[in-house]
């Protein structure tokens, strides 16, 4: 993605984004929130996403969340709560004018999509959660000191500040942000339908099933032989993706 | 019609090698440019590179779960047009689908 494809969305925090591909009168557009230490870049251009999506003909919203990519980074851990980046995601809709809009999220982003659907109801028709599940990520980090453990977040967390451009005490702020707010997946997004993906070998999904509601339409996918890291690129996961956004019927299963 | 060699791309942020996650074409197979070639895992993060030309696949130089240093060979193709494809990513196809493998410098 080349650098003038990206826009900035003002405010005391600005935020970097992206636009593409045609909307329609008749689909919402897919909003990508991408994970932890990564960007829009790395999440969702780099394996294949935009490619994908836009041969779907569908509309993408990309965002750099706060403390990531191209848009500012803040250091305070009050910057990162939960609710502040769905906030931001509320933001960069209501700027673009979009009402209603299907969010795909990864890790950290499904957690925020999650956020984002149960905060502003009616914002999110389809909301595909990836790489997550309802187990503490953070259980087992040192909130002082975060990447200095062996949990798997700490093994994310390492990665991420290592990365050229990267900026450590954004990003430890950021976990702290999160870690102050524990996922509880009480209240649930009310009016929306929910698909779960994740590589079998993903433990920071573990127990992701929990979240969804056959009696909803909601649907689970695992992806054979693929980790958190591997998950990402997965053809299934974009096939899933796919046909989970343009289904019809809440009748839509999947294995 | 002439066989041509896609060399594994600079993939930026330093990566020097990635591994094969999964093939998305087959020897004998008509792509497209631009279609999904193979997924590969870096130290960072998985990457999905596209074909860069139309052509027949005629060699594909790894195996699942190999390891290769950038620039080593990645696939062999017999191509329609020679245009622009050895050992690098297509840039612009379309203005709205312009992929860079090397992210913006921070």
């Amino acid at each position: 993605m080349s650098a003038d494809m990206y826009q900035t969305l003002p405010g005391p925090v600005p935020l970097r984004y992206a636009r593409l591909g045609p909307s329609h009168a008749s689909r919402p557009p897919v909003v990508l929130l991408h994970g932890f230490g990564s960007d829009f870049e790395s999440g969702w251009v780099r394996t294949g996403w935009v490619r994908a999506l836009e041969e779907a003909g569908g509309e993408v919203v990309g965002l750099d969340l706060r403390g990531h990519g191209g848009s500012a980074r803040p250091h305070t851990p009050d910057a990162y709560l939960p609710e502040v980046l769905a906030g931001d995601v509320a933001r960069l809709l209501d700027a673009l004018g979009v009402g209603r809009a299907d969010v795909v999220g990864y890790s950290m982003g499904a957690r925020l999509g999650w956020e984002f659907a149960a905060r502003f109801p009616g914002r999110a028709r389809r909301v595909v959660l990836g790489g997550f599940g309802p187990s503490d990520p953070f259980a087992d980090v040192d909130p002082a000191s975060p990447g200095s453990g062996e949990a798997p977040f700490d093994r994310v967390f390492r990665a991420a500040v290592a990365a050229p451009g990267a900026d450590p005490v954004a990003l430890t702020a950021c976990v702290r942000g999160q870690m102050s707010r524990p996922f509880s997946p009480d209240p649930a997004p009310v009016g929306v339908r929910l698909l779960l993906v994740a590589g079998e070998r993903d433990a920071l999904a573990e127990g992701m099933e929990a979240l969804a509601a056959p009696g909803r339409g909601d649907a689970v996918v695992r992806i054979p032989r693929r980790d958190h890291l591997t998950a990402v690129s997965a053809q299934a996961f974009k096939r899933a993706v796919r046909d989970f956004l343009s289904a019809e019927s809440p009748s839509f299963r999947t294995s | 019609m002439a066989e041509q060699t896609f060399a594994l791309p600079d993939l930026g942020e330093g990566l020097v090698e990635a591994t094969v996650l999964e093939w998305l074409v087959r020897p004998g197979e008509r792509v497209e440019r631009n279609q999904p070639l193979v997924e590969l895992e870096t130290t960072k993060s998985a990457v999905e590179i596209p074909s860069p030309c139309s052509g027949t696949v005629v060699r594909l130089h790894a195996s699942e779960e190999e390891t290769l240093r950038v620039g080593a060979a990645l696939v062999t193709f017999e191509v329609d047009s020679a245009a622009g494809i050895v050992g690098t990513v297509p840039g612009g196809e379309r203005p709205t689908r312009r992929v860079r493998l090397r992210p913006p410098a921070e």
